[in-house]
């Protein structure tokens, strides 16, 4: 006859088990918030390499020199045509006028020199163009330069493409360190958990010869992952932030060359990141230290 | 009723365990089982318990046939059975009074039947006044009274004891033996594995002598046969 079990019941038993093998819950815990950590520090590290990056240079730009000849209209044509190509994110045209007064503002010291020209306006009419994918970018700019009234066509893909080249360099190295240390903590966490459950292997078996089903007998167990998982992630990720605020502090007073992006702006993702994988890594390592127990 | 029907079990290194074992015990029955080290009993009993599976014929216990039940409904079968070991496995971190309780919770007895229960089954074995013990405080024959009170908890059907009375002094064999007598009188099927001759003789029930993987001898009002004898 099934009957339903006490949940209360299942929470006391986990504490309890947690608290009679507290050494092993301290190394457990220990081995996974020290992973977590690692694997934060290194995440932090890449976003901010990436921010880095992409703050060097905002290279998926292409700059269109119009004709100088080219009437209103045939301005507006072009920029119909522009319109119509794929890949871009976002076209600014820049008149002459602004063009020169953007120039004016620039080198305002000059400014008498632009008096003298702006009776004839030396500057062409531009499109600044961003694009949305780096890979379609080469076909952008033929496909621009095939149109009308196109006097030039300026852009940096080439480095784009390097810069592009090691992004995802760094995200492939990113992606297997993750992995790698997600194993490792996974299966230091199942070594730490077993002798906690081999301590009690006697209690299990005398458990199954009472008739305790796999749930019954399984559930404190998997509930005590879960609080490993969580009480590592909270403590993981507070020596997180303290070590990234102290990082933080010390790199936007002394080098300021190199830009360090605030926790605030990744803190709900590394909270996230940190409990999921916290409690899954707690989950499976009890799940897996059991399976041998858990024949009938 | 428990019914072997020609059961045979071969470990997987080619060990004949049991061979072509025929035996019947019907509800309520008293039953002895002895044998010398080595002669199947122990796993007769796992059978029973179903830690393993029979090569070849079949075995019911009840309504199960133990030959086809699935892994799922295992824990529900055993539920049937009180089992009470010669080492006790008790659990050591819990009272006598939490371990008893501990069988009911297993089954997810509400805490108030566990409440009304456990007191009544203490009173059986005589240990109501030990309730708050821890078994280390106990000696070895009221462990063992923990053990048969645990063992009665959820009102099995059948009583298993293993060997349940060699790790403790005389005079307390005597009374275990003498509960277990008195748990049969209330109609609950018992069976004893044991090796004591003088406890199997006193008591003139029925007797299934085993040796070398087969049921040697099987009569009621037996005696422990020695090994030479048989």
């Amino acid at each position: 006859m099934m009957r339903r079990y006490n949940v209360l019941y299942f929470f006391q038993q986990a504490f309890k088990g947690l608290w009679r093998n507290g050494l092993m819950t301290l190394a457990a815990i220990t081995v996974l918030l020290s992973c977590l950590v690692l694997m934060g520090s290194f995440s932090l590290l890449v976003y901010n390499v990436n921010v880095n990056i992409e703050e060097v240079a905002q290279l998926n730009e292409i700059v269109v020199i119009v004709d100088y000849e080219a009437t209103d209209a045939e301005v507006e044509a072009l920029n119909a045509h522009i319109n119509s190509l794929d890949n871009i994110e976002k076209i600014t045209f820049v008149s002459k006028e602004e063009g020169l007064e953007s120039e004016r503002s620039r080198y305002e010291e000059y400014s008498y020199l632009f008096e003298e020209i702006a009776e004839d306006n030396p500057l062409p009419d531009v499109f600044k163009i961003t694009y949305e994918d780096n890979s379609g970018a080469a076909n952008l700019v033929y496909q621009l330069k095939q149109l009308d009234h196109v006097s030039k066509v300026n852009n940096r893909t080439d480095i784009a493409n390097d810069i592009e080249s090691i992004k995802s360099g760094v995200s492939f190295i990113f992606i297997w360190f993750l992995v790698i240390l997600f194993v490792i903590s996974i299966f230091i966490i199942i070594n730490t958990i077993k002798l906690g459950v081999e301590s009690r292997s006697r209690e299990i078996s005398a458990m199954r010869y009472i008739g305790a089903t796999n749930f019954f007998m399984m559930t404190p167990f998997i509930i005590e992952g879960i609080i490993i998982g969580l009480i590592s992630s909270a403590i993981g990720y507070l020596i997180q932030s303290i070590l990234y605020n102290a990082i933080y502090d010390t790199m936007s007073n002394n080098y300021k060359m190199i830009a360090v992006a605030p926790l605030s702006d990744v803190q709900s993702y590394l909270i996230l990141g940190f409990v999921i994988i916290g409690v899954v890594a707690g989950v499976l390592g009890s799940a897996i230290s059991l399976r041998k127990y858990m024949k009938v | 009723m428990i019914e072997f029907n020609d059961v045979t079990k071969i470990f997987p290194n080619g060990t004949v365990a049991l061979e072509n074992v025929n035996l019947k015990i019907e509800d309520g029955e008293f039953v002895f089982i002895v044998g010398a080290s080595g002669a199947g009993k122990s796993t007769l009993m796992r059978l029973l318990l179903r830690e393993e599976q029979v090569t070849s014929g079949t075995l019911r216990v009840g309504d199960y046939d133990l030959t086809k039940i699935p892994n799922y409904k295992i824990p529900y079968y055993r539920r049937q059975l009180g089992m009470v070991f010669q080492d006790f496995r008790l659990f050591d971190k819990k009272t006598v009074y939490e371990n008893v309780a501990f069988a009911m919770r297993v089954i997810g007895e509400p805490t108030s039947v566990i409440k009304r229960r456990v007191p009544t089954i203490l009173s059986i074995v005589g240990l109501v006044d030990k309730y708050k013990n821890f078994p280390s405080e106990l000696s070895g024959g009221e462990q063992q009274r923990v053990a048969l009170a645990r063992a009665l908890a959820n009102n099995p059907r059948i009583i298993i004891a293993d060997e349940p009375t060699a790790n403790i002094d005389p005079k307390m064999k005597m009374e275990i033996m003498n509960l277990l007598v008195k748990i049969n009188s209330k109609g609950k099927t018992v069976i004893v594995v044991t090796h004591e001759k003088n406890i199997v003789d006193y008591f003139q029930k029925r007797v299934v002598t085993i040796r070398d993987g087969h049921v040697v001898d099987d009569r009621i009002g037996g005696m422990f046969e020695d090994d030479e004898t048989v």
